[in-house]
């Protein structure tokens, strides 16, 4: 093979620090990945209108129409579809290898969109809020499959080249996605009468088994293992070494494997649960104490001192994750961990996923535009920094609402305040509503002195994709 | 004049900055060498890590800016990371005006 060809717009070369492989430096800007970022963050708004409006309050019962409403725009919605658009973006720099088949997100993203509309509408069916109409659960169900089963192809085909470091963490979230899917389709053909006895035994026991794999195998393994190169790459520090976040993954992928194994045969021999969740409880303080290590590690050996604000906002997801750790271990030792399900799943998935995945839009929309403005015209005139596109000082204050709130608001589930809750999502909404305020402006570039903002041969970006 | 054709070269590359640290490339120590032949150049160079999608518009970039320079024919950019780039490449006003740790 010649020293160097080029393939898809990027450039591919011989290089021994990587086994001697040919690997490609430099990857491509996700076309769709802006896009994803949009309809996440309309979801979000729309999560937070229902928090507000007290239509699926956390603290109410997991299996009440309305709750169940409010947890899939957060974790469908919200949290997956930002993830994948995320991910079509970064799996391709963790493996430096070019995605599999950049024309499936597109497609992907309207499945999953489809199926989660039907999946809300069966819900809201259920709760007699709109007529009954069984079929949209199931249908919902297959929608939902098909859009993520080409997203885990077309991601895990992309990270299997090179499943190595971060990328594995991506595989393990990869088939976690796909433990989590297959509960949900089964509970929705339950839901419509459509799954027989054994899917009525799986629905009637195996909701902590979907909600784990979902939230802890899925989104946190999965925002772990992004965590680790974007800070290493943001902040100039070594890699995690290879040995040690193996150990942290492996502990993540055993405490995820016991809870759908595990919880499978329990349910399946028709033996109780607690045993199982318990050693899948170890497992997952363990791997949240390696990671704490990891990146505490990472903070260390950085070589810019000075944190951006995405970093100094990631810091406080951190400390919610460890907080979210610290509640499970107190809520199991008093015996209230069912009183107060919905104040820990409200803290992982607003403090800690959300609480990271906004703090990293910031960073990811910053830089992805800036590549697409300004990239091509490299070297033919001068140009901006990516700093030079965001307003941190302003910004800041969005980031302060938003997790102060996000505290307050699992304190007032933890004191059952229904309308201190609300008052928190409404704060939590003006800080939402701020940050993606300062994201509009970063895409409009409204933030870059006028002498440098649009240089000639540099195209602005649209909003919602990128053109290059 | 090979001498003086290198410092332009140098200078025009300048306008290429690493996006994220804002700096140009050159102050940087991601310019590994230079050479010059008969008006056709072929530069080494880096960048802070492999895989980063800005990785290629670098490359492009110091093509751009080196074609600009009076007296340059052709130009090959060849990309490497062995040595891999460290902050101890940085001019030292440069590297103190980032902020950055002490070099170990």
């Amino acid at each position: 093979m010649p020293l160097q060809a080029r393939v898809r717009g990027g450039v591919w070369s011989r290089n021994s620090r990587w086994d001697d492989e040919t690997i490609m430096i430099g990857g491509s800007i996700s076309r769709w990945t802006m896009t994803y970022f949009a309809a996440a963050l309309t979801w979000l708004l729309a999560a937070l209108a229902l928090m507000v409006a007290g239509i699926g309050h956390p603290a109410a019962d997991l299996a009440a129409p309305d709750t169940l409403v409010l947890v899939h725009v957060v974790c469908i919605g919200w949290l997956s579809i930002a993830m994948c658009g995320a991910l079509f973006q970064f799996v391709p720099v963790l493996v430096a290898q070019p995605l599999f088949c950049e024309r499936w997100a597109l497609p992907a993203l309207a499945l999953v969109t489809a199926g989660l509309v039907s999946l809300l509408a069966g819900f809201m069916a259920l709760g007699a809020r709109l007529p009954s109409a069984p079929w949209l659960l199931p249908l919902g169900a297959v929608l939902l499959v098909v859009g993520f089963g080409l997203i885990v192809v077309d991601l895990g085909l992309t990270a299997w080249q090179r499943p190595s470091g971060p990328a594995r963490f991506v595989l393990v979230g990869l088939a976690s996605l796909c433990a989590t899917a297959a509960f949900g389709a089964v509970f929705a053909f339950a839901l419509a009468g459509w799954a027989g006895r054994i899917g009525d035994a799986v629905l009637a026991r195996g909701i902590p088994l979907h909600a784990i794999a979902g939230l802890g195998g899925w989104l946190t393994l999965t925002a772990m293992g992004v965590s680790y190169r974007l800070l290493s790459m943001f902040m100039l520090a070594p890699d995690v070494e290879d040995r040690k976040s193996r150990i942290t993954l492996a502990a993540g992928a055993l405490a995820v494997a016991t809870t759908v194994g595990g919880g499978a045969a329990a349910v399946g021999f028709e033996l109780g649960l607690n045993m199982v969740l318990s050693i899948a409880a170890v497992f997952g303080l363990v791997c949240a104490a390696l990671y704490g290590r990891d990146l505490a590690g990472i903070f260390r050996a950085r070589k810019r001192r000075q944190l951006e604000l995405n970093m100094r906002m990631a810091m406080l997801s951190f400390a919610s994750l460890a907080a979210t750790g610290l509640l499970g271990i107190a809520l199991v030792a008093t015996r209230t961990l069912s009183a107060h399900l919905g104040a820990f799943a409200f803290l992982a998935a607003f403090g800690w996923l959300s609480g990271l995945v906004l703090a990293k839009l910031y960073k990811i929309v910053a830089f992805l535009t800036w590549l697409e403005t300004y990239g091509p015209v490299m070297g033919r005139a001068p140009t901006p920094r990516v700093q030079d596109l965001v307003a941190e000082s302003r910004a800041t204050k969005w980031f302060a609402i938003y997790y102060v709130s996000v505290w307050m608001g699992t304190l007032a589930l933890l004191a059952a305040q229904p309308g201190a809750f609300r008052m928190a999502a409404a704060a939590m909404t003006v800080g939402v509503v701020g940050i993606i305020h300062e994201i509009i402006r970063i895409r409009r570039l409204e933030d870059v002195a006028l002498p440098l903002r649009l240089p000639a041969g540099a195209v602005a970006p649209h909003l919602l994709f990128a053109k290059t | 004049m090979t001498d003086r054709l290198l410092e332009d070269i140098r200078g025009a590359l300048r306008v290429v900055i690493d996006p994220e640290l804002g700096e140009n490339i050159v102050d940087l120590g991601f310019v590994y060498d230079i050479a010059v032949e008969d008006g056709a150049v072929r530069i080494t160079m880096t960048a802070t890590t492999p895989g980063c999608p800005a990785t290629s518009f670098l490359k492009e970039g110091v093509e751009a800016a080196a074609s600009t320079v009076p007296g340059v024919a052709a130009v090959d950019v060849t990309m490497t990371f062995e040595p891999a780039w460290t902050p101890d490449l940085i001019e030292p006003a440069v590297r103190a005006s980032l902020g950055f740790a002490a070099v170990n």
